[in-house]
């Protein structure tokens, strides 16, 4: 970690600042008629790059001017990334200052502890100021070789907010440096520089010579010499920065992710080295999805697989809970399937299978001060809950706009056809109906599901109800209880879920085929999707809402947290006395296709 | 006339700028890293301990498999192991020849053809780089790559063509030749053996070892040219060593006649013919490297891998220890060494002879 060590190092480079002026008045003016024009124009274009990104670059100060870092302003509302270490001691609030010379207050936002990224957010001078922002690029197209610029703030020496700007070569990239203990700064999939960075600089931007934001600088090897350049220091990708964004913005305390099982090469001298899958949780997804030990990892996420560094590498750049495509080898079978990652920074399950509690590292906890203190809210599992209460409200807001179903909390009655697969066009009928208790508080849902015959009852609230119970009709996983769980996030909101109701991030989702063929790779059905998650007596449910335009493509129900949910897509939106309803909902449970309910006919009775 | 030499200066430093080509400041130098990265190995060894990198770097230099890197301590072991560019590993790679003079060392591959290499000979006949030429450096530094995956690749500029100057209790090197020294830190753990190019990826030279003054606890960045040449004073004659030479031999029949045994340390009156391993670390234990034959410490019975203990009564801790009090023996001093071979202790009774010279090893 780059750490500054204020007082000794200011000094020693206020003398280094002096022998340097020195020597250039010591060296003979070179007129520029002397240097190649093309030289020049390298230069000017040099020149020009740093011009258009310097505005964007964050001085952060720690706690009384003690330590600090960089940082770097991602939009035009003054979010800015920095490392989690950078931010770790200064607590929730810091002081920023821009290279216009302007001392700014801010918060933090979200933090990713194992990834050393935090997302702060300067507060403007006057409301709704524009702030100047650096742009994202594809840090995947960075190549050994390639230029690069370092900004930021090293040894603090900059007291005008200045960034300092070096300039030198990627030395590599997809590197793998292993966490700096307690399984946190995990530098995965990362970009090696040799262009100088130093204490101070963590947090700071790495661009590209199109000015496009590429890393976050945060580390560097130093073995036996002292914590300065070395010549070799480390950037966080922005690419693994974007996967987890849209959980930073939501002030979530971000966790990254595992497998669920070892892994080792097998083959190791031979051309063609192995990844075999060692052993396997028989908690986690993998195992369910049919993974077992001495399988064949053969790519993941799109990416081919053969060493250890590269596996830890390719899973290291995703959040917890994701759900990515997993190519495996058994026997002579070669697979594909969606495996959910589990989480990394905790073990979610203790020696005994029960959840272990989260290992938090120790963080001043001082109440915060100043006008940054408004925007912040503590609450385990979150950085700043103030931010997941925004990010959440401007989601349930967009949605709001496909229909506001909030007077049609009466009796639903929705029919239409089912293909199952013993028979297609089945009949399918469902009512559901709230009844008032006679204290007139505590009330009784009830759901009635006819298919094809088959009739079924379901009261949702009632106590002491089995897994089983829950999870009627039998192979579905709980269709009855997911589809109480949509009329309740339609009709009630927030209210509808006392236990949590909750902003989860950005999360990719799956939706099948409309036409049921399964695709040639599970990655060309990946739609991106801000994720509500929400709690109503035990039962989790994940609600997945396309970051286009925020429709609602479906949902997952957990009748347990250690079991596979039911999982809803929605399809073929219609409006019905306005509100878009979906026409067509296909239900999964574990690896297999439940049925396709077509419905045509729905009567949302009003609130009464 | 100072005013003449400055307009040629400068009308060459034009011209120099004029005839770099096409490769220009903002160029990307992907192809050429990816180029130069198929004829880079890593190397793992010996290590692990007291600040010892257990890697290195080498580069390949025959078709196949005969591979050049610094003679380090990676190299005193077993099972040192090779991962190729593409992945493959070598394991139990052994160890051809050393000349510590130079402070190289090549090891070969077995069972490999057709391998992309650096013509050494070829390379070594090109002028020398100039003071002020853009370089690039690759090597494993920090361990920071295995298998398949590519070296770090490093810029910067030669800052000058000099000696390195290898003093006891400053830079203890034992090459002590021309260097190139370098403005970026290339020499970090384990880059030794790397390679340094020019911008194009032409091979320029061999990065050195870590070098760190004791003084100014600073450390240096340098590399050995290709063109590198040593001249010894032995004690009745002076014998010269390239690195070309070093490897053209090498590779032509797996054989090579270290001179470093010839050399007798600075400061010795005398001679018994032993020649102690590197000296590494901060105490490296005195062991027997080579025993010189028809010397009176091969007479007497040292054998290589003799660990020295005691020398006339008094503990001989380290190899600077036995250098020290070696130099206190005029020749005619006679000697009662205990040396620990195995989990005995033996003494032997050495005398010291005038340096003659004759003491060179059998062809």
């Amino acid at each position: 970690m780059i750490r500054p060590r204020c007082h000794t190092l200011r000094t020693s480079a206020v003398l280094l600042a002096a022998s340097l002026l020195s020597a250039a008045f010591a060296a003979a003016p070179l007129s520029a008629q002397d240097v190649d024009p093309r030289i020049l124009e390298a230069e000017q274009k040099r020149i020009a790059v740093v011009e258009k990104v310097r505005p964007a670059v964050v001085a952060i100060f720690g706690k009384g001017g003690n330590g600090g870092g960089s940082g770097v302003l991602i939009d035009k509302e003054g979010f800015a990334l920095t490392n989690f270490h950078v931010v770790q001691g200064s607590g929730p609030v810091m002081k920023c200052g821009l290279p216009d010379g302007v001392l700014y207050d801010a918060v933090l936002v979200g933090l990713d502890k194992v990834g050393d990224v935090a997302l702060i957010k300067l507060l403007p001078k006057k409301e709704g100021q524009p702030f100047p922002f650096a742009v994202m690029g594809d840090s995947d197209q960075c190549k050994a070789g390639d230029w690069s610029l370092a900004m930021g703030n090293p040894f603090l020496l900059a007291t005008d907010f200045t960034p300092t700007v070096t300039y030198g070569l990627i030395s590599g990239v997809h590197r793998y440096q292993y966490p700096e203990g307690k399984g946190l700064l995990e530098y995965t999939d990362c970009i090696q520089i040799d262009t100088s960075i130093n204490p101070g600089n963590s947090g700071g931007p790495l661009f590209n010579m199109n000015a496009e934001l590429v890393g976050i600088n945060g580390r560097g090897s130093f073995d036996k010499r002292s914590r300065i350049n070395s010549g070799v220091g480390y950037a966080i990708s922005i690419n693994q920065i974007k996967n987890f964004l849209g959980h930073l913005y939501a002030g979530i305390d971000t966790d990254h992710a595992t497998l669920g099982g070892e892994v080792r090469t097998e083959d190791e001298d031979g051309l063609a080295a192995r990844l075999v899958l060692r052993s396997i949780l028989d908690q986690c997804d993998a195992r369910r999805r049919g993974l077992e030990p001495s399988d064949e990892l053969i790519e993941f996420a799109g990416r081919p697989l053969t060493t250890t560094n590269q596996w830890k590498n390719i899973v290291g750049i995703f959040p917890k809970g994701w759900r990515l495509p997993l190519t495996y080898r058994k026997g002579n079978d070669k697979k594909e399937t969606l495996v959910r990652l589990m989480g990394y920074m905790a073990k979610e399950i203790d020696d005994q299978g029960k959840p272990a509690k989260p290992n938090q590292p120790n963080q001043p906890m001082q109440p915060p001060t100043g006008p940054a203190a408004k925007l912040y809210e503590p609450k385990p599992g979150y950085s700043n809950f103030y931010f997941n209460k925004v990010s959440r409200d401007r989601l349930l807001a967009n949605f709001k706009k496909h229909g506001d179903f909030a007077s049609v909390g009466g009796e639903w009655a929705i029919e239409g056809g089912a293909d199952l697969p013993r028979k297609k066009g089945a009949p399918v009928s469902v009512r559901i109906a709230d009844e008032k208790a006679p204290d007139g508080k505590q009330g009784k849902t009830t759901i009635k599901l006819d298919l094809d015959g088959l009739k079924y009852d379901l009261e949702p609230l009632k106590q002491g109800q089995d897994a089983r119970t829950l999870r009627q009709p039998n192979g579905s996983g709980g269709l009855m209880l997911a589809l109480h769980h949509y009329r309740q996030l339609l009709t009630r909101g927030e209210k509808g879920f006392v236990e949590q109701f909750v902003h989860g991030g950005h999360e990719p989702f799956y939706p099948p085929r409309a036409d049921g063929k399964e695709p040639k790779n599970l990655k060309d059905l990946r739609v991106d999707c801000e994720v509500l998650l929400t709690e109503e007596a035990d039962v989790v449910t994940k609600w997945y809402f396309s970051l286009k335009d925020h429709t609602l493509l479906g949902f997952e129900v957990w009748v347990e947290q250690q079991e596979d949910p039911c999982e809803v897509f929605l399809y073929d939106y219609k409006p019905v006395d306005g509100r878009n309803l979906p026409q067509r909902m296909e239900i999964r449970f574990g690896n297999e296709r439940f049925g396709t309910l077509h419905l045509n006919n729905y009567k949302l009775a009003k609130s009464s | 006339m100072f005013r003449i030499r400055s307009i040629v200066c400068s009308l060459t430093a034009a011209a120099g700028l004029l005839l770099a080509g096409s490769v220009f400041a903002q160029d990307r130098f992907g192809n050429v890293s990816d180029q130069v990265n198929k004829k880079m190995v890593k190397l793992f060894g010996a290590g692990g301990f007291k600040g010892l990198a257990a890697y290195g770097t080498g580069m390949i230099v025959s078709p196949d498999g005969y591979v050049l890197t610094v003679a380090s301590h990676i190299l005193d072991t077993t099972d040192l192991r090779v991962h190729l560019s593409d992945g493959r590993r070598f394991d139990n790679v052994k160890v051809v020849a050393i000349e510590p003079v130079l402070d190289v060392a090549l090891i070969k591959l077995d069972g490999v053809k057709d391998l992309p290499y650096f013509d050494i000979s070829a390379s070594a006949s090109k002028p020398l780089a100039q003071t002020g030429d853009w370089i690039l450096a690759f090597s494993n530094q920090f361990q920071i790559a295995t298998r398949d995956e590519p070296m770090s690749v490093m810029r910067g500029t030669i800052q000058s063509f000099t000696k390195l100057q290898g003093r006891r209790g400053v830079f203890e090197a034992s090459y002590n030749g021309d260097v190139y020294v370098i403005d970026a830190i290339t020499n970090n753990p384990g880059a030794g053996g790397g390679a340094l190019t020019n911008r194009k990826g032409e091979l320029l030279g061999i990065i050195g070892k870590e070098l760190r003054n004791t003084q100014s606890d600073t450390w240096i960045n340098y590399a050995m040219p290709l063109q590198a040449k040593i001249e010894v004073q032995l004690e009745n004659e002076k014998k010269s060593v390239s690195l070309v030479e070093f490897v053209e031999k090498t590779l032509k029949d797996g054989k090579w006649q270290r001179l470093d045994v010839l050399v007798i340390k600075g400061g010795q009156k005398g001679e018994t013919g032993i020649r102690l391993v590197q000296d590494v670390v901060e105490r490296t234990p005195p062991y027997v490297d080579v025993v010189l034959p028809n010397s009176t410490a091969a007479k007497a019975g040292v054998k290589p891998d003799d660990l020295i203990v005691y020398i006339n009564g008094e503990q001989v801790p380290s190899v600077k220890f036995y250098n020290e009090i070696m130099g206190k023996f005029s020749p005619g001093s006679k000697l009662v060494v205990e040396v620990r071979r195995g989990d005995k202790l033996k003494t032997v009774e050495l005398e010291v002879v005038p340096p003659t010279g004759k003491l060179v090893p059998k062809k």
